[in-house]
């Protein structure tokens, strides 16, 4: 397997998320500052209004149709239908927009903003608002098998709701700090990346709590595999791949340890459909691992900074990868 | 110890009503050719409204279960983590924390967070002091005792609504919780704002910049003013206080460390703040430390030379006890 790089596009500040659209044709990047750029992985961009003086705070590309949003921290949302439409603004107040999530159908974007969690339709209109936690929501994921339970990180662990129910149904409590969530592809894990080195994951029917340490640095990667088997987590040069199946999932159980990396893994994703697993490190190297079969990566490639994020084209054997310099790559994946 | 490559970090406390938003107004709008973010709390007074101001949600959590020094604010390190992304760094930032907040979490997440001590340095605590009102709650609000403990410069604001005479009382009442704080006087928060940004509270090598003169006014100042309110009106018997000591002479540096160790441990959760210089036995170099909680850190502070060797070591701190801590220090001594 060899990684084939291709033409390299410099937004000249750290890129925070970079995605190919659903359609396959479009890259969005959104840097730390300045505008965020539509490229077409050859040379035309255009470039997007930024999100001020403190910069930009993410990126949320739709699942079905070539759509995204913006937020930042100016507190507003912008959702544009195609790369070229104008796009639909939205204040939704003075509290930095860093986190946003479309449904796993594309129908509604959740928002963190300060406090609150908002869903918002893809006209911008908001269809709910959660009362508001006690602490800024840290990140947001959607329970992909229940269209309408999402969780957030925030306040020491993980709060699950249903939207338009005027509490949680369900609360996970640690007392720590997390930097992310997301939310098994079978609807059964919750799992939060913490500020301590440390993963927290729920088993949500169980109503059972997991709690895995020894990571070297903060968490702030996970990715599940497509099939809910595999969590790949981040926090050290080592990418650890617990197995999420079974009775009681990663508990007692000896991970698979992926190896490659002299720095920090900072990014994952698996391949949809797929055991192959992308992994960004701190160290500037961009490793593909067939996960199952090996631990060493069967294809690797050096940039020129810490990456800051890696994306799996939607239909080809592509991969994406920004950088804490600016860069923003594409690779071709030939056996 | 700060390096140049650091982003120097103001912490602005100050109770409900002192002036802390007036202060940041100034700033925001002041000629000072800085470039300079501010990280506002969300609670209580107005807000700002301006592109170089984020909200910030207190957000505290425990990095190790137990230890008080390990608490720290996990909402801060996010957003000065997402901010030092830029390559277009800031000059400096300012934290302003709730009227009711402790500062001690948001000073311990530049100590204790990797990536915080790696891109910010604390500069200093500011706290703003409503001159007209502090009388009203300061004896009956531990937080507004710990925000003039934590300082490094006290900002007695409003001072235009008091007599000359009761400004030199507050000061005084100000002094014996914080004998090493600088005291300024400001009518609507106006103040130079070098002296707001421009503290090096937390530098080391300011550690060694202390008052010669400010333990003579400590002990005279709390020796009056405990003598004044315990034996006449009771009205002002701080909990929080200053605690200074200057011995001749050398310290055993082995004892002088572990009895450190030891004070931090047992008591470190009561003291805010510590500051000082040591003469060491065989070491021609002067040892500047300073402490928060049970953080203390201590460095070469460069040769005693013509000077005497003398021993100056301030606590700051709740509950705190003279006389061990005199005792303590002089059986460091060799």
């Amino acid at each position: 397997m060899r990684l084939i790089a291709g033409p390299v596009f410099d937004v000249t500040e750290h890129v925070i998320g970079a995605r190919w659209l659903a359609d396959g044709t479009s890259v969005v990047a959104v840097p730390s500052a300045g505008a965020p750029v539509v490229w077409d992985g050859a040379d035309i961009s255009r470039e997007l209004p930024d999100h001020g003086m403190l910069g930009n705070g993410c990126l949320a590309v739709h699942p079905t149709a070539p759509m995204f949003a913006t937020g930042g921290s100016d507190g507003k949302l912008r959702i544009y239908a195609t790369p070229k439409d104008s796009p639909i603004e939205v204040k939704l107040g003075r509290s930095w927009i860093d986190r946003a999530r479309w449904s796993p159908d594309g129908s509604r974007l959740a928002v963190g903003h300060g406090k609150d969690l908002l869903v918002l339709n893809p006209a911008g209109e908001i269809v709910w608002q959660s009362p508001p936690h006690k602490s800024t929501v840290c990140d947001v994921t959607w329970n992909p098998t229940q269209p309408d339970e999402l969780a957030v990180a925030c306040d020491g662990g993980a709060y699950l709701w249903k939207i338009g129910g005027p509490e949680p149904f369900a609360r996970f409590d640690w007392g720590g700090a997390s930097l992310i969530i997301t939310w098994s592809p079978d609807g059964r894990w919750v799992v939060t990346g913490d500020q301590t080195p440390s993963v927290h994951l729920y088993d949500v029917p169980r109503d059972f709590p997991l709690h895995i340490q020894g990571y070297e640095s903060k968490v702030k990667a996970l990715a599940f595999s497509s099939n809910a088997r595999r969590l790949a987590t981040g926090g050290s040069p080592l990418v650890t791949v617990w197995n999420c199946t079974g009775k009681t999932g990663p508990e007692n159980s000896t991970p698979r340890q992926l190896e490659g990396h002299d720095d920090l893994c900072v990014a994952l994703e698996f391949r949809p459909g797929s055991d192959l697993l992308v992994s960004g490190g701190a160290d500037g190297r961009l490793l593909v691992f067939e996960s199952e079969k090996s631990v060493r990566p069967q294809a690797a490639y050096l940039l020129d900074a810490a990456l800051t994020t890696v994306a799996w084209h939607p239909m080809d054997l592509r991969i994406l990868a920004g950088t804490a310099s600016g860069k923003i790559q594409a690779f071709d994946i030939r056996p | 110890m700060t390096t140049p490559s650091r982003t120097p970090v103001t912490i602005l406390t100050g109770y409900l009503g002192a002036g802390k938003t007036t202060l940041l107004n100034h700033i925001l709008t002041g000629q000072h050719g800085r470039k300079i973010a501010v990280i506002e709390n969300e609670f209580g007074e107005i807000g700002i409204d301006h592109d170089l101001v984020v909200n910030a949600d207190e957000e505290i959590f425990e990095m190790n279960n137990g230890c008080i020094c390990c608490t720290v604010r996990g909402d801060l390190i996010r957003i000065l983590g997402g901010l030092m992304k830029r390559r277009d760094k800031f000059d400096h930032v300012l934290i302003e924390t709730t009227g009711l907040a402790d500062p001690g979490p948001v000073v311990q997440t530049f100590f204790m967070d990797d990536d915080m001590k790696e891109q910010f340095y604390v500069n200093g605590v500011v706290t703003l002091v409503d001159a007209k009102h502090i009388l009203q709650h300061i004896d009956s609000s531990s937080e507004a005792q710990e925000q003039i403990a934590f300082a490094d410069v006290v900002l007695l604001n409003k001072a235009d609504l008091v007599g000359p005479a009761d400004l030199d009382g507050l000061e005084r009442r100000i002094r014996s919780t914080n004998a090493l704080t600088k005291i300024h006087r400001t009518i609507n928060a106006e103040v130079d704002l070098s002296l707001v940004l421009d503290i090096g509270g937390f530098n080391l090598d300011h550690a060694m910049e202390l008052d010669p003169h400010f333990l003579d006014e400590e002990d005279d100042h709390g020796h009056e003013h405990d003598h004044h309110h315990e034996h006449h009106d009771h009205e002002h018997d701080s909990e929080v206080t200053s605690v200074g000591i200057i011995v001749d002479g050398d310290c055993d540096g082995p004892k002088l460390n572990a009895w450190l160790s030891e004070l931090v441990r047992v008591d470190g959760a009561d003291i805010f703040r510590m500051k000082g210089v040591f003469a060491i036995v065989g070491n021609p170099d002067r040892v500047i430390f300073q402490g928060v909680h049970m953080l203390i850190d201590a460095a070469n502070g460069g040769p005693w030379g013509a000077r005497e060797r003398q021993n100056r070591v301030v606590f700051i701190g709740r509950n705190l006890d003279r006389e061990a801590l005199n005792a303590g220090f002089r059986a460091c001594l060799v």
